[in-house]
């Protein structure tokens, strides 16, 4: 074998010893983790500094994701469908220092909020790779503050459309996108700002990759990318061949189609033969007419992260475990929308496909079985001005729920699930940014699913609105009792989602499980997020767990 | 007769061993390594001066004590915390138990649930409320402090916290609620939020007021302890204890700071590396402490120690100024495995002390770094700490298995997992360095700890660094450390204010009282008055950003406030890679550092020496395998043997009873006035 010292040796086909392999796929992943924390802690979006709706990574020349740091899995492997898009656009057209932006649904984006810039790196002269960064903006226009709304039938009333175009052309920023987006959005000050983290952050991934072919020689680091793919599609199929061959199959359900329509089925149909899987969609519903489908680049996040989940979580991010998975996606479904489909709040239904297809998987393996989490997270984007600076501002808010109990211990109280990892805002900033007071924020005892282990608690949070009319969208899942996260082995399920209107006479109604609307101050929105399934049956719960759950006060239902 | 000698004593009490050392001001040096006690590690300190008392150190002629103590850091990784019952603002009880909101393991279905300090039933509300701008919403009132009051006596528990919304704002609900608990429960520790913490996010701030209060009567049972057993030896000088941020504090001050005392261990080392940088007029320097476990690793820029507000805690975020040291699981005990897809791993598995590394004899049987240095010949088989020998033969045996499995003969697979480690262990120096743009060429690396100095010549080859400093006894360099430090307070405020004229003069005034205030505790606290220093650092982001970048003025004058814009903005090119001038900057935190120096009256002594090769060090030659220099007949010295001045030519190995030090061919060392070795590339 070769040491680390006789690294700076190139070939024109480089042999990558076992510990060279291993020092430089390290680097890759802690380059794209440094892009993270450049984009992370310079960021005006709250949703990417305080809830982490981001990512940060590296490609190769083609466009396939090498290496990505784990921020949120929502943006799994997604950006990957972007690059290649710019590839197809600008093939022949690409210079040292452009740096490309795309938000596009329908090209490999996932939501308009969820903008992309990308830049070209190369090395003496020629392209060897891409960064990337994708990252939720506060405000991309359109028709509600914070451009989501479940109700839009159309990805045109969303709000800006960016195909994959150059925020900056050899190194110099493009004024014309810039004035294009500057006056079709709410807080251009904060999405700009952000734009500009974004692509320092990218410019940064460029510094290191070069930095890396430097010390080892383009050839090795370019061998290495590749490599990097090969091994994780090794590992998925050396884990599939581990796991006994089977065919599982499973269904849930959205609460309606983002209007006040039906239900929206998803259905998961999987087989497992030798080092393949096979996943069949054709089951889901056709898209939907509100804002609910999911563009295809969130329905294969959403594979890359349950098969994880299920198969092998300690495995890196990289295009190399869908090579071990046949996806059947018939176009025109929910889990594959046709343009105009609206899609901003995709997430929702997102999260319900991880659920359906987890338990798809583990309908193969049950050992593996545990109890549904809440998919619902309750998310409230309030339209007003900053107290601090009088200037418009947007709060983008979500509120998680309990996580499903397992074999082995009740589920995670109050935190956000699956696909999402998002935190809580701490009331104390909510309150210094945005004229809306927190009342309580707090679990909500008897909203966890029971069994021999209980599901986690779903959270109470209740929103003030103070000093004005502000206009607001909120919507949750799993309003509907038949739809609430369900148990396993005998579990029992979770309470559903509520959402409460509190009007300043003090007058409560329930609310359907998407709104627009405006609200006048002094009315208090409280949501009460889903708890989490049971494991096992309740019969079966310790007397230590019982004493406790009684001496904590989480057994009553308000 | 001349008047007897004084005496400085440093104790630093770690999970494995207590070490001390005495420094007398007639030259003398006595040092003793002991085990420690976990079971009442006050013991381990009497044991320790015990021990330097059999030395010749006259206990009436102690002048200070410093100690490093891992009671705080211990006993939150156990869980040996008091039970404390939490009273929150009306509709936040929960907030301990949700913390951030988001999940550690995102990819587990089957997640660990986090540790949980108070439980549910402990947690009691207020009705209550201030705004953010500081004003009383709802007034909070005799009736509802009563009945919590009824609550807390039923519960009886061992400590309190308190923790309202926006107390940093304005306390006055936490100040009514202090002094009715305090009436009511007299011999009860109660913490309130604005006390030990003045800033905003209410999870981080009532996570610090709760562990705080958690470690309250813990560490100030042991400081009681500690304190007592020192006096009944015959030690009546001033005791004083390591904080994470790099200072002493009174022992009888610590248990009201007990959350500032978790990193008091490892900033014994840092302390250490300062004063070691200064001693070589080194300005720009990284420390590695590798251990058994863990390689603890500072960079030290401009001869000062990195700082942050915040530490992780058993899954809690405590705000504590802390020195800021990165952590990574890699050490001598590490483990070599094979993974699934045939790529070798070392760590993050320890063999830890027991069973430890194969090599040790005591019933390990995996292969660790420590097997791969013994069959490398790096390690011989000698004496080392505790009376162990190392077993070429057990070591062989378990890196052959992992050879075995990757089809490399055993020298080979030693050399891969050295390499390896080595790869760990230059991502952790360049996290510190590279990833914060600062280029490791133009620093020093001091390694130290019992497994630090075996890769001084490999880590000065892979980091390019100027040079490598080994300290005259690497593993007792924590303790050694204590002596250098001196006394530190820290305090800050949350603001939240645009940058601009009005809201300096304020700032200005608050800043100079707090100063004020701290200059007399510190004084009173034993410092040196001619030698007390105030820092100030504001930490300031654009308006609109959600995190903060420290900048460090010159004073608390209004002029030295209206610096901040001007120097925030290169900073924060620097640091993100985009800065925008014309956006307003908003001050959010002030924070406020007091240090002073202890009037010391001995100093370590320093030799003159001798000058030229060492060869009267020599004790022998032995063969010895390096990734990437092959097999070569390399000189063993004997540390104990160098005298300053002495040189060494590489390939070197030097063994004390403390750390080995390894140096390749092509690179030099001389040891200096103090006793470290430099070791430098020749080209």
């Amino acid at each position: 074998m070769t040491t680390l010292t006789e690294h700076s040796a190139t070939a024109r086909e480089p042999e990558v010893d076992t510990v060279t392999f291993e020092v430089l796929s390290s680097a890759l992943t802690s380059i794209a983790e440094e892009m993270g924390v450049v984009l992370k802690r310079s960021s005006y979006s709250p949703i990417i500094r305080d809830m982490d709706d981001f990512s940060c990574a590296l490609f190769t020349a083609d466009g396939d994701l090498v290496a990505q740091a784990d921020y949120i899995p929502a943006q799994l492997g997604a950006m990957s469908l972007v690059v290649k898009a710019i590839i197809e656009r600008w093939d022949g057209r690409i210079s040292d220092g452009d740096a490309f932006i795309c938000n596009h649904p329908f090209l490999g984006a996932m939501h308009l909020p969820d903008v992309n810039v990308v830049t070209p790196i190369f090395v003496d002269g020629i392209l060897s790779g891409w960064s990337g960064t994708a990252a939720h903006h506060i405000d991309v226009g359109g028709v509600n503050p914070g451009s989501e709304g479940p109700e839009l039938e159309d990805i045109f009333a969303e709000g800006l459309i960016l195909p994959p175009v150059r925020l900056s052309i050899a190194g110099v920023e493009n004024p014309d996108v810039i004035s294009i987006i500057t006056d079709n959005i709410r807080d251009p000050l904060s999405t700009v700002s952000d734009l500009r983290a974004q692509r320092a952050a990218c410019v940064l991934g460029y510094q290191r990759l070069n930095e890396l072919a430097g010390q080892y020689g383009l050839a090795v680091v370019s061998s290495v990318m590749r490599r990097n793919l090969d091994v994780v599609e090794l590992a998925v199929r050396n884990a599939l061949l581990d796991l006994p061959d089977g065919e599982g199959e499973a269904e849930g359900f959205l609460d309606d189609d983002g209007l006040d329509g039906p239900p929206t089925r998803i259905h998961a149909k999987v087989s497992k033969v030798g080092d393949t899987l096979h996943i069949d969609l054709s089951g889901s519903s056709a898209q939907v007419r509100g804002a609910m489908n999911v563009p295809w680049a969130s329905a294969r996040a959403g594979i890359v992260y349950a098969v994880r989940a299920v198969v092998a979580p300690d495995l890196g991010s990289n295009d190399g475990l869908l090579r071990a998975v046949d996806i059947n996606a018939p176009l025109g479904s929910v889990l594959n929308p046709m343009a105009p489909a609206a899609v901003s709040i995709r997430h929702n239904t997102c999260q319900r496909f991880a659920d359906t297809l987890i338990r798809a998987l583990t309908d193969i393996w049950p050992e593996a079985a545990v109890g549904s989490s809440t998919v619902s997270f309750f998310c409230m984007n309030v339209g007003s001005t900053s107290p601090v600076t009088g200037r418009p501002a947007v709060m983008a808010d979500v509120v998680g729920g309990g996580t499903g109990a397992t074999g082995e211990a009740d589920g995670l109280d109050g935190v956000d699930t699956y696909m999402s990892n998002v935190g809580v805002m701490p009331a104390e900033v909510v309150e210094t940014n945005y004229r809306i007071r927190i009342l309580r924020n707090e679990f909500v005892p008897g909203s966890q699913g029971t069994g021999r282990f209980n599901g986690g608690l779903g959270l109470r949070r209740e929103y003030e609105i103070l000093e004005h009319p502000q206009r607001a969208t909120f919507y949750a899942e799993q309003t509907k009792a038949g739809f609430a996260p369900t148990g396993a082995s005998g579990g029992s399920s979770g309470q559903p989602t509520r959402i409460t209107l509190i009007s300043p006479d003090g007058t409560e109604t329930m609310v359907k499980t998407k709104t627009s609307t405006t609200l006048q101050p002094g009315t208090i929105v409280r949501v009460e997020t889903a708890g989490g399934g049971g494991f096992g049956p309740a019969s079966e719960r310790s007397e230590a767990a019982r004493e406790s759950d009684e001496r904590n006060g989480l057994l009553a239902f308000p | 007769m001349t008047s007897l000698a004084q005496w400085i004593v440093s104790i630093d009490a770690g999970g494995t061993f207590t070490d001390a050392i005495a420094h007398a001001n007639d030259g003398r040096t006595l040092v003793t390594k002991t085990a420690s006690t976990p079971d009442d590690p006050s013991r381990g300190l009497t044991n320790a001066v015990a021990e330097l008392a059999a030395q010749g150190m006259d206990l009436d002629e102690v002048k200070l004590v410093c100690h490093g103590t891992t009671v705080a850091t211990n006993a939150t990784l156990t869980g040996n915390l008091a039970r404390v019952a939490l009273i929150t603002t009306r509709g936040f009880r929960d907030v301990m138990a949700y913390r951030q909101g988001s999940r550690p393991q995102v990819y587990s279905l089957k997640p660990e649930r986090p540790n949980e300090l108070v439980e549910r039933h402990a947690r009691f509300e207020v009705n209550e409320r201030i705004a953010s701008n500081g004003s009383v919403v709802t007034a909070l009132q005799q009736a509802d402090i009563d009945a919590v009051l009824e609550k807390i006596e039923a519960l009886a528990p061992e400590a309190i916290a308190v923790s309202l919304l926006f107390s940093y704002l304005n306390p006055v609900h936490e100040d009514m609620l202090l002094a009715a608990l305090a009436q009511r429960f007299p011999h009860t520790p109660v913490t309130i939020s604005s006390q030990v913490a003045r800033e905003f996010r209410e999870y981080p701030r009532t996570a610090t007021t709760v562990i705080n209060a958690a470690l309250r009567p813990v560490v100030g049972d042991y400081l009681e302890r500690a304190a007592g057993s020192l006096a009944s030896g015959g030690v009546l000088a001033p005791f004083q204890v390591m904080q994470s941020n790099g200072g002493c504090v009174p022992a009888g001050r610590a248990a009201g700071q007990a959350h500032r005392l978790i990193l008091s261990g490892p900033a014994g080392g840092v302390s250490g590396l300062l004063r070691g940088a200064a001693e070589h007029g080194l300005p720009n320097v990284i420390s590695l402490d590798m251990g058994g476990t863990s390689v603890d690793v500072c960079l030290v820029r401009g001869s000062q120690a990195p700082y942050t507000s915040r530490q992780e805690v058993q899954d809690h975020t405590l705000i504590a100024p802390t020195v800021d040291i990165h952590t990574i699981g890699a050490g001598g005990g590490s483990i070599a495995w094979v993974d699934r897809t045939k790529r070798l791993r070392v760590g993050p598995q320890s063999a830890k002390a027991v069973p430890g590394p194969a090599s040790y004899g005591r019933g390990g049987t995996a292969a660790t770094l420590t097997d791969a240095h013994v069959v490398l010949g790096t390690l011989g088989s000698g004496a080392l700490a505790g009376d162990l020998r190392l077993d070429y033969a057990a070591a062989e045996k378990a890196v052959r298995d992992i050879g075995d499995q990757l089809g490399m003969g055993v020298i080979e697979a030693a050399e891969a997992i050295l390499a390896i480690a080595m790869a760990h262990m230059v991502r952790a120096v360049r996290k510190v360095s590279v990833e914060r743009g600062l280029d490791p060429r133009e620093f020093s690396l001091f390694p130290f700890g019992g497994a630090g100095p075996l890769h001084a010549g490999l880590l000065l080859r892979h980091l390019g660094l100027s040079s490598v400093v080994v300290p005259h006894q690497p593993g007792l360099y924590s303790a050694d450390g204590l002596l250098a430090a001196g006394l530190r307070i820290d305090d800050s405020q949350t603001l939240l204010r645009p940058f601009g004229a009005d809201a300096l003069p304020p700032i200005s005034g608050w800043l100079a009282e707090r100063r004020d205030e701290l200059v007399r505790q510190v004084i009173e606290d034993g410092a040196a008055p001619g030698s007390v220093q105030a820092s100030v650092t504001v930490d300031c982001r654009y308006l609109g950003q959600g995190y903060e970048l420290s900048v460090p003025l010159d004073g608390t004058s209004v002029q030295d406030l209206e610096l901040i814009a001007e120097r925030f903005h290169p900073l924060h090119r620097e640091l993100y890679g985009h800065s925008s001038e014309q956006e307003t900057v908003e001050i959010v935190t002030v924070r406020l550092a007091v240090t002073g120096g202890f009037d010391r009256v001995a100093q370590p002594a320093r030799v003159a020496g001798t000058m030229g090769p060492a060869d009267a060090a020599i004790v022998g030659r032995r063969t010895v395998h390096l990734p990437g220099t092959g097999e070569r007949s390399t000189t063993i010295y004997d540390r104990t043997k160098l005298q300053p001045g002495n040189t060494l030519a590489g390939p070197a190995i030097i063994q004390q009873m403390d750390a080995t030090t390894v140096m390749l061919a092509g690179q030099s060392g001389r040891v200096t006035a103090n006793g470290d070795i430099i070791i430098t590339e020749d080209n």
